[in-house]
Parts: structure tokens; sequence; C-alpha cells
């Protein structure tokens, strides 16, 4: 990996000008997610309570820091290549590093978050479990997932201004079909309903992700076998989806951009 | 991450360039983006321009060690080569190869964080050439010495006068253990003694075996420093020989562009 190096440059140069001139600086990684879980909880549990889970705080914060990670990761993504554009203009190297080290700068704030989560979740909720021993592996699944997506909706948006638009419409409606909230097998209206059941647990790829993670660390048992298949399959498809469209679209990146 | 360093193109060898049959048009609308509509529907935009041929069949065979200069007309398509030359821009047609390290200077300081001081900047540019934290680090008193910023180097760049922000620049990419030096119309660094160093530091990277490229509109640095030259017009190659030939022809074409009113 000669440019192993240009990858720590560029994460190292995207952490700094992210905090640069904010007095709370890194902190603001940890209200942001507060303040939405404490938004949803009112409006959930409080307001129109929703099939109540225990520990509902907990249960939102799980979630929410997964879902927060991906879609801020490939919103950031998405206009890289063009904020980077004298880089790309001008020199040679290779293109991934822009949108891969965005992605990372983003995983090191999830990281973070979750390092801070789980043993408070584990503590109250009495959930060490062997089962913890499988959330690296998820995790590198769910860091691979969003990359592949991230390469992919970077170089799309350089030579197609309208994705990162459409993407960020398209994460709110996301958002709220996402099993943040909820967890779908505890949906009552649609225990009879099983396509509306099928669509929000399999169609939509971040689903697994979310519940996995939340079955291990808020669940304290291994998530189904399905739900594991699914994520590792998931994140090896779109990894390889999107390097290869990457590589595909990425010779005429300095003349687009 | 690909690990595609800049590394040894195909059938050539360190410090040689290849250039068979080369063409490369540029599309020249306002936006150059496409939108999803036009993706959709499947066409273009008609109308504007129609796309500028900046490459018309170029072929060049240049040899370790050789020193050329590339002159021209503004749109004549010698930074279109040096782009191509430099693996940025992909050909439409015919191949290219350069062998070896290949250092480009076709902006000095792009890519520099404004908000990094001038060390960190020295370690981020060196990055981007693919060189290791180490490697830098054994070049650092060099390019912090050549570039004379002195307690400057570990201010933000953004604080630089322009002349230190070119010098700056100009350290870094002449302290790279370049095989191929592509270099477009940045000598005009700085004050004359420092233009005089950069001059120098290329003479001694030549020394040392490296290829020159230069583009420049500057006719006596290029008769100082290229032995041969070639002139492109439109898009394509009208002389390719040595330079002392080249220079007299260059002029003539440059002459007989300009339709001077004769004296009656």
């Amino acid at each position: 990996m000669a440019y192993r190096y240009l990858f720590e440059q560029m994460v190292r140069r995207e952490l700094r000008q992210k905090y640069k001139g904010s007095a709370l600086g890194v902190l603001w990684y940890l209200i942001n997610p507060l303040v939405l879980m404490g938004a949803y909880y009112l409006m959930f549990g409080v307001i129109f309570p929703a099939p109540s889970e225990d520990d509902y705080p907990l249960f939102l914060l799980v979630g929410l820091v997964v879902w927060v990670f991906f879609s801020q990761a490939v919103l950031s993504a998405a206009p890289s290549l063009l904020d980077q554009g004298a880089l790309v203009r001008k020199a040679r190297f290779p293109r991934e590093a822009i949108p891969a080290s965005v992605v990372t700068v983003q995983l090191v704030t999830f990281l973070a978050l979750l390092a801070l989560l789980t043993p408070i979740t584990i503590a109250i909720r009495g959930t060490a479990d062997l089962a913890l021993l499988a959330l690296p592996l998820i995790l590198a699944c769910l860091f691979a997932f969003v990359l592949g997506f991230a390469l992919a909706v970077s170089v799309l948006h350089a030579y197609f201004r309208d994705v990162a638009p459409i993407l960020s419409a398209a994460l709110l409606p996301w958002f709220f079909l996402s099993p943040i909230f909820f967890d779908p097998s505890h949906l009552d209206r649609f225990s009879d309903e099983t396509a509306a059941l099928f669509v929000l647990e399999w169609v939509n790829p971040v689903a697994p992700f979310i519940v996995a993670i939340r079955d291990v660390i808020y669940g304290g048992a291994l998530p189904a076998l399905p739900v594991l298949l699914y994520v590792g399959v998931a994140a090896a498809l779109v990894l390889a989806g999107g390097m290869a469209l990457f590589r595909r679209m990425q010779g005429e990146l300095a003349v687009v951009v | 991450m690909t690990p595609r360093r800049p590394a040894l193109d195909e059938g050539v060898r360190p410090g040689e360039i290849v250039l068979e049959h080369a063409s490369r048009a540029f599309s020249v609308k306002a936006d150059r983006g496409r939108t999803l509509k036009e993706m959709l529907i499947g066409r273009r935009r008609a109308g504007g321009p129609a796309p500028v041929q900046a490459l018309r069949d170029v072929s060049l065979h240049i040899q370790p060690g050789e020193t050329v200069g590339m002159v021209g007309r503004n749109g004549a398509g010698k930074s279109s080569t040096l782009r191509v030359l430099a693996g940025i821009v992909p050909l439409n047609s015919g191949r290219v190869a350069c062998g070896g390290q290949v250092v480009a200077q076709l902006e000095l300081g792009a890519g520099f964080g404004r908000d990094f001081s001038g060390r960190e900047n020295i370690f981020l540019n060196g990055a981007l050439h693919g060189l290791q934290k180490e490697q830098i680090e054994s070049r650092l008193d060099a390019i912090i010495g050549f570039s004379e910023l002195g307690d400057f180097i570990d201010a933000p760049v953004a604080t630089y006068s322009s002349g230190m922000f070119l010098r700056l620049g100009f350290s870094i990419a002449a302290h790279l253990d370049a095989d191929v030096l592509l270099i477009d119309e940045v000598l005009a660094v700085g004050d004359e003694a420092f233009q005089r160093r950069c001059e120098a530091r290329i003479a001694e990277q030549i020394a040392a075996g490296a290829t020159l490229v230069l583009v420049s509109h500057d006719a006596a640095l290029i008769e100082r420093t290229c032995e041969r030259l070639v002139v492109l017009d439109g898009g394509r190659k009208v002389f390719d020989g040595p330079v002392d030939e080249g220079m007299p022809f260059y002029h003539r074409l440059m002459g007989t562009a300009v339709t001077v009113p004769s004296p009656q």
C-alpha cells in the first residue's frame, strides 16, 4: 500500500478541518445523537407511545448512532471529490482516498460514540454476553457497506450533480422507515401483513445492520443467522460494486470536477 | 484503495516517455457535469460549442535523460499533453506511457491545506506523490532550506504571500527524486534569485538523470534548459528536433500568425 501514508494524512486533514473554530469541537458528535434521542423519545416514548421497548432511550440511541454514521458518511462523501477538485485536477494519486478518508473520519466518531454507549447500555441492561465478540465483525461489515456506498455516491455525484440532492431528500423517509424507533418484529399492526414486514426488515439494506448491532449491544444476544448472513453479503456486494463503479468512472474525474 | 503507485508503466524504462497516436478532445460547455435527466433520457443537450480537439494524433518518444521544451500558441495543446503524460487525463485514443516516478508541476501548491502549516503541507504533498513518512522526513530539511521560508514554515499556509506559497510548492516538488519532471510554466516563481535557484535545482535533477518536459512561453529559458524542442499547433506536433533549429521555426510560426500591416 504505497499510498497508506497519503490516506493517513487525508484523514488527519479532514478531522482537523471539521473541528476547526468550533468551541465544543468533538463534543458536537456526542450532542447531536443525544438531542435526536431526546426529541424522538419525547415523540415516540411519551406523546405517541410506540410499541414500548424497555429502556427506550437506550434502544433509540443504539439505532441512532448507526444511522447517523451511515447518513453522515454518505452525505459528506457525495460532494467530496468536487470539494477536492484542485487535487483531482492537478495530481495523480488513487482518488478512492478522498471518499475513503471522509468515511473513515465518520467511522472514528462513530466508534468513539459506540465506545461510550456500549458499556453504559450493558451496565444498565445487564446484557454482557459472549455475543459481544461478534461486534467487531459486524462493525467491519458496516464499514465495508458504508464505504462501498460512499464510493459509488461520490463518483456518481462528480458526473451527475443531482445525486447529492436526491440522496439528502431520500435519507429522511429512509430514516423513518429504518428500524430505529421500533423493532419490526414487535409491530403488532403488521403481524399479519408479512409483505409490509418483509419490506421493513429486508428491502432496506441498512435495517439488518441496525438490528444486528442492537441485538448484540442492547439485546445481549447474537443476531439471527439470516440477519448475520445478510450483513456479510450486503457488505461484500456493496463494497465490490462501489469499487468497481468507482474504477470504471474515475478516468474522466480530472475533466469533470 | 488501489495500491497504484505512479510506478513503471508497462514497456518503458524509468525516465522514458512514449506517446503514440495520442488524441484527446474536451467538451467546452460551461456546465461540464451531466444531469441525471440527460442520462435518463439518454441524450445530451444539443447546441453549444463543439468539443475542442486538444491533441490530434500526437506521437512522441523521449529517451531517459532528454530535456524537451514544448512551445506553441495558447490552446495549442501543451498543457493537455502534460496532463496526459502525468496520467491525470486519459486519452480518447492512442497510448501513453511514462516510466518511473513522474513528478508533475502543473500548479504549485495545488492541494495545500490552507489551515495547515507549511511543514504539515510538506508531509501532505509528499504523501500525494506516494512517499512514506520516513522518506519525507529525510528530505524535510532540504525542502525547508530551499524554500527560504525560515520560521514561517510553522505558520499556516493561509498567512503566506503568493510568492512564499509558490516557493514552498516548488521546493517540495523539486525534492521528490523524479525520473520524469513535467513542468508547466511554473518557473516564474518568486524573485529573480529564487528563479535562478529553481533553474539550478532543475539542472541538478537533469544531471542526476531525470527527463525534463518543460512547457513555457519563455524562449530564453527553454534555450538555456532544453536540447530538444517540440512545437505544437492546433493539437498537432508541427516540429520535433534540436532546439537551435526549432526556435527559428517557432518564431516564424508565431510571426506568420500575426498579420503585420506592411508599411507602404
